[in-house]
């Protein structure tokens, strides 16, 4: 068998095995019902600040009117799927982390990574048909999510009375959307899954990821100073957070929103162009993806932990 | 073509000798018992075999394919259930097998044959969090089947089984040696061993101590057992004395005596002419249990 047919064996075989985890549909579960409580939160601070409830007659000034305007798009078409894919890789890549250390980690907690390997030896492919087959999981759980989200825009936008117009150019540009989520949730995926590999358990790669993230997010909000000096800048926009960042803003601006309304960090000017936050993911990307396959390659593979 | 052949191979961990230096030959056909104390590096070795633990030195080669070089060769047609059964619990134990056999590239239509062979189909659909400990480990015996190996390895695959179970499992090994394939067992339970086995190879701190044909070992711990009438002790006094006689023990009021058995009616012969009365001679018949004691505790 050579590797591409173990490879394709081995996607077929961790595919089924994520279908059925019960672990992949609650991270699913929990984040569409965080997904719907935010959007029923925009609702009723627009509903609010609008007096929609009174007829106009008892209004609340709860945000600034361009942060209302803002929410706004955020239950319009197309705005909802900018916010739908933020909220993905906010939220969601804290689920996805939690998701991918229990792919790559129970396999060495429950010793089900040596049946395995000894029906398909090849170590490389059997981490890729992992990787791989994590990334269809995301992309189906990105679709439930755009979906859901959709409806929630219709409902809420219908009853604020806000228009929705959506064009073939948006619908197109929305594979290009879920495109860059998922480059955006890769380098949190490999950490956590080299984390897991090394820490040969679920809660080393649960750890390793989230304290990555931690750190990332923390050392990423340094990119506000960044506008004090640009050599600063150019340092610390080689961090990963603020090249994710520029993509998440993409995916916002590309559905008509202002992401920098709400959060200063996301001001446009502080953050890299979108060419250098690719290379710096993909960098980012390969070194936690290499380190987890060497690791890998050289471990003996003892039984359940 | 030997099923396993192992050259020098050898494991160590930090300051550890798992396995050391181990040449061993496991023939085409054989249902060959792999034997040692609890740590004695029987698994290690598995797992060297299988390709999941690498070397420190040495080869490992599985049906004419170094485990190192061309895992995927040397494997494919191997069936390994190696220490505990190792499933995932959320699925049935149908899917388990099916994730198996899309691993492996093996056509889904095994799983059913499998599932009969080892009679769990009326149990397929549960969940493996839901099996008892010997269905777990009938569905490992499934697992190991799946590729209809040609050489299969079993670590204790009658652990946590009931008589009636190890029973079914025994003739299940019986019958896969039957059809002419290659089995390597692991075992603590050494009649079970000794029953199913044509040959042995007993490990002690990695090494390798003893290996050979069953009878032929046995042999080795045959001696001359008898029985005199009165007081044993002359007769033990005077068989210390033959050179050909290596040891002499009273057990139950019967004298044990390590001696090749063509020797009794010499041994007989003896006692008479010192005037000590021969009630009962014979065989000492050694199990392998006693062959494995002796040789672990004395090597």
């Amino acid at each position: 068998m050579d590797t591409r047919t173990m490879f394709t064996n081995l996607l077929a075989a961790e595919w089924l095995k994520i279908s059925r985890r019960p672990m992949a549909l609650l991270l699913l579960g929990i984040f569409l019902f965080l997904t719907f409580l935010q959007q029923t939160l925009w609702f009723l601070v627009v509903a609010l600040q609008e007096g929609t409830f009174s007829g106009g007659q008892v209004t609340f000034n709860l945000l600034s009117p361009a942060a209302i305007e803002q929410i706004k798009r955020q239950l319009s078409l197309p705005g909802v799927f900018g916010a739908m894919l933020s909220a993905i890789n906010g939220t969601g890549g804290i689920l996805a982390i939690i998701l991918t250390a229990g792919i790559f980690g129970s396999d060495f907690n429950w010793g089900t990574l040596r049946i395995l390997l000894t029906r398909a030896p090849h170590r490389g492919a059997y981490l890729l048909a992992k990787l791989v087959a994590l990334q269809l999981a995301l992309l189906v759980a990105i679709i439930i999510t755009l979906a859901m989200g959709t409806l929630l825009a219709l409902l809420f936008g219908t009853i604020l009375g806000l228009p929705q117009q959506i064009g073939i150019i948006d619908l197109l540009l929305l594979p290009i959307g879920i495109l860059r989520a998922l480059i955006v949730m890769l380098p949190y995926t490999l950490i956590a899954g080299a984390s897991a590999i090394v820490g040969r358990s679920v809660i080393a790669g649960v750890g390793g990821g989230l304290i990555f993230l931690a750190f990332d997010v923390s050392a990423g909000s340094l990119n506000t100073i960044g506008a004090v000096d640009p050599m600063i800048r150019a340092l610390v926009n080689l961090l990963l957070q603020p090249n994710i960042n520029r993509l998440v803003v993409e995916n916002s601006r590309m559905f008509g929103l202002d992401q920098s309304v709400l959060t200063a960090a996301l001001d446009l000017s502080l953050l890299p162009p979108q060419w250098q936050a690719l290379i710096v993911i993909a960098v980012y990307s390969a070194i936690f993806g290499y380190s987890a396959y060497r690791t890998l390659n050289r471990q003996d593979i003892g039984g359940a932990n | 073509m030997n099923a396993i052949e192992t050259i020098d191979l050898t494991k160590r961990y930090g300051k550890r000798l798992a396995v050391d230096r181990l040449n061993l030959t496991v023939g085409k056909g054989e249902v060959f018992g792999f034997l040692g104390p609890n740590g004695a590096g029987k698994t290690t070795t598995i797992a060297m075999l299988l390709g999941l633990v690498r070397p420190t030195k040495g080869q490992a080669i599985v049906l004419g394919h170094d485990v190192q070089r061309e895992p995927a060769l040397a494997l494919r047609r191997v069936g390994a259930m190696i220490e505990a059964p190792a499933f995932y619990p959320y699925l049935s134990g149908a899917d388990n097998l099916r994730v198996l056999a899309r691993a492996g590239g093996i056509p889904a239509a095994r799983v059913k044959e499998v599932l009969e062979t080892v009679e769990l189909n009326d149990r397929a659909r549960d969940k493996v969090a839901t099996y008892s400990q010997g269905m777990k480990q009938r569905l490992a015996i499934a697992a190991a089947l799946l590729p209809d190996p040609e050489l299969i390895m079993l670590d204790e695959p009658t652990n946590g089984l009931d008589p009636a179970g190890t029973v079914e499992i025994r003739n299940l090994i019986r019958s896969l040696a039957a059809g002419g394939r290659t089995i390597l067992l692991c075992s603590h339970l050494l009649h079970e061993v000794e029953q199913l086995c044509n040959r042995v190879a007993i490990l002690k701190e990695g090494k390798l101590i003893a290996a050979g044909e069953v009878a032929t070992l046995l042999r080795r711990g045959q001696g001359v057992r008898l029985r005199v009438q009165g007081n044993p002790e002359p007769a033990v006094h005077l068989l210390r004395t033959l050179p050909w006689v290596s040891g002499v023990t009273v057990q139950e009021e019967a004298i044990i005596i390590d001696a090749p058995v063509e020797r009794a009616a010499e041994i007989n012969a003896l006692l008479i002419r010192a005037d000590i009365v021969v009630a009962e001679i014979g065989a000492n018949h050694s199990s392998l249990e006693e062959f494995f004691l002796t040789v672990t505790r004395t090597e």
